[in-house]
């Protein structure tokens, strides 16, 4: 029930982005770029969320591999592809990986909306216009 | 003792970095910038020829960042990428001796040698990375700081603030848009496998494939990352970025952005689809082979047309970068060592050629090839290093690129595709036309120079411009003459990358400690 509501507020966000940078205006097309970044943090830390069986998370620290019973080490020749947790272990977490990696989408997200947005600033003070038609110079 | 061999990966990325953010504290002194900066890339170069020796004698190289074994981030170079390094690095080296002299005094000082320095870190980092998030966060940092370096002014002010601006903003948001896709594909790629390290994604992604539970999506997120590495590498429907962003960057970095920066989406390419996707591959074959025939055909049919050399210098590269996607598609060790060598000379040629067009361009003060002419009188060795790039490019008998072309096409009738080979030699003939039509207009001819350009001591071209262009020159006629070197290392990366099992093994022995 939660994640079908994830889901469509994942797909709104998509379709609103997606409507937003094929605007005219530049800033809008800024805007839609912001909504479409952030649609897509949302779906990386929605993935994160899963039933149980794969559990990423260490207990203790990482040498303590041998006494919890998790394996993190492929073993092909007996088909077995870490990371595997013993049966049975349950942990009410959501996985942390998704979450650095949202972290990081964010502050490179963060940066190039800052870029592009004084590049719109220049491109105003170049043109007089922030009509995206209107920057059709190069073409050709 | 901590031998610098084992920490060569790390290095080639580290440094650039570091000294990114030293450049901006020598902003007060110019002088100790430049030579500093110099002797970094000097000591680089020197390093990734030592990785690249190091991977050919003792094989490939893995460096953990951390301890996490697979799960944390590590870097990997094999053949291809220390290859690559190597390419970059020297194209990189040269373009900075050039951009001494090109880029205006303020902004060389101000943001030109650290951004510069970002761009190659960045470069470096996405060619040896390991882990597929990694890759998507080293595009990002080559992104931002190719955006900065596009809107440097260069002397004299040929290209316009308002076209710089233009173009960068297209260049901005269609990269943006790929880097969207890309966090698309990546997250959609972790939430099925449940890893980002490339070499584990793979055994998983076979090991399902082998017991038939390989999921649909699987071959949606393939075709995401066909839309991601090319719109980095202009194939056909995303080209049309290119032709306004590389002209209008001042030349040197022209000569980044069309040398090494859409190789970048090549590189990519090759590691997906040959190491994660080698499964799904056969399906995904005719649709780069048809988009690589497209691109060729838009890239020549578009450069005949253009009378500004520098546009005209970037729609050959649309046109050369789809040869190279076409040895790709086509998907056997033959085909793909093809395509590297003409990855290789095309990189070499075409930066040469944008760095002899920054020239030719304060020589004439104009980008209009209407407007050159006579040239060979007033600038001869420009004239001749051109007409060897152009005949690289184009493909004729003492230089690399006929090499390339023949092993293409030699490779593609071995391996029977004889339709796609055929078109692709019908459109070789225009890059023929087109090249040689440009170099007839810009140095033969009357003489119709701006003559007030001669006076003016800013448009002069200087030693620091012309030996970088002479050592490409020199590069490029050695490819043509004693090519085997070159060859020899294609084939054997080639021969990795059709078979990644040794980079697998490498990657998944380092045990978690």
């Amino acid at each position: 029930m939660n994640s079908t509501f994830l889901s469509l507020t994942i797909a709104l966000l998509f379709g609103i982005g997606t409507f937003l940078i094929l605007r005219r205006d530049i800033v809008k097309v800024i805007i839609g770029l912001g909504i479409l970044s952030h649609a897509v943090n949302v779906l990386i830390v929605s993935t994160g969320i899963f039933d149980g069986t794969r559990v990423p998370i260490l207990p203790g620290s990482h040498n303590d591999a041998g006494t919890t019973g998790s394996v993190f080490n492929d073993n092909l020749a007996e088909g077995i592809l870490s990371p595997v947790v013993q049966a049975g272990t349950h942990m009410d977490y959501v996985d942390p990986l998704v979450q650095a990696l949202v972290l990081t989408a964010i502050v490179i997200s963060l940066a190039t909306t800052a870029f592009i947005l004084i590049l719109a600033y220049r491109i105003h003070e170049e043109y007089g216009t922030t009509d995206i038609r209107e920057l059709r110079r190069l073409w050709g | 003792m901590i031998s610098i061999t084992d920490h060569l990966p790390i290095l080639l990325i580290a440094i650039p970095i570091l000294a990114s953010m030293l450049m901006v504290f020598l902003k007060g002194s110019p002088v100790l910038q430049k030579n500093l900066n110099v002797f970094i890339y000097l000591c680089l170069v020197i390093f990734s020829i030592m990785l690249l020796q190091n991977v050919w004698t003792g094989g490939i190289m893995v460096y953990e960042v951390g301890e996490w074994g697979k799960y944390g981030i590590i870097l990997v170079a094999d053949l291809l990428s220390s290859g690559m390094v190597l390419l970059t690095l020297i194209i990189s080296f040269l373009s900075l001796i050039y951009s001494l002299d090109y880029i205006e005094k303020r902004s060389l000082n101000s943001t030109y040698h650290s951004l510069f320095n970002l761009l190659v870190a960045g470069l470096n980092g996405s060619f040896l990375t390991g882990d597929i998030f990694n890759l998507f966060v080293f595009f990002e940092v080559l992104l931002l700081s190719s955006c900065g370096l596009v809107i440097a002014n260069e002397k004299g002010g040929v290209t316009k603030t308002s076209d710089k601006m233009e173009a960068t903003f297209k260049y901005l948001v269609l990269s943006m848009l790929g880097s969207i896709v890309m966090l698309i594909a990546v997250a959609s790629l972790y939430a099925t496998m449940g890893t980002l390290n490339m070499a584990d994604i793979a055994v998983k992604v076979s090991a399902a494939s082998a017991a038939g539970t390989l999921p649909w999506h699987i071959f949606a997120i393939a075709l995401l990352f066909i839309v991601v590495f090319g719109n980095k590498a202009a194939i056909f429907p995303l080209h049309y970025w290119l032709p306004d962003v590389h002209p209008t960057a001042p030349s040197p970095i022209s000569a980044m952005l069309s040398g090494v920066l859409i190789k970048i989406g090549v590189y990519g390419m090759l590691r997906v689809f040959f190491l994660i996707f080698r499964d799904a591959l056969p399906m995904f074959q005719p649709i780069i082979i048809l988009m690589a025939l497209a691109t060729i055909m838009i890239g020549a049919v578009s450069a005949v047309g253009q009378t500004d050399v520098k546009r005209m210098l970037a729609y050959s590269s649309v046109g050369q970068i789809g040869y190279v996607f076409l040895g790709i598609g086509m998907g056997s060790a033959v085909t793909i060592a093809a395509s590297l060598v003409y990855l290789v000379n095309h990189a070499i040629a075409k930066s040469m050629l944008f760095l002899t067009s920054g020239n030719i361009i304060h020589h004439a003060g104009t980008r209009d090839m209407h407007k050159m002419g006579g040239m060979i009188k007033t600038a001869p060795i420009m004239a001749s290093v051109f007409l060897i790039g152009a005949m690289s490019i184009s493909g004729i008998p003492p230089m690399g690129g006929f090499i390339a072309k023949f092993m293409l096409f030699k490779a593609g009738i071995q391996e029977e595709f004889y339709l796609p080979v055929a078109f692709a030699l019908f459109f070789a003939v225009f890059t023929l036309f087109y090249m040689m039509r440009a170099w007839m207009k810009m140095f033969w001819g009357t003489s119709n120079d701006a003559e007030a350009h001669d006076d003016d001591p800013s448009h002069a071209s200087s030693l620091l411009m012309i030996i970088p262009i002479i050592i490409l020159a020199i590069f490029v006629v050695v490819l043509g003459l004693y090519a085997e070197p070159l060859l020899l290392l294609a084939q054997a990366t080639s021969e990795q990358i059709v078979n990644p099992q040794p980079y697998i093994d490498a990657v998944m022995t380092r045990n978690v400690r």
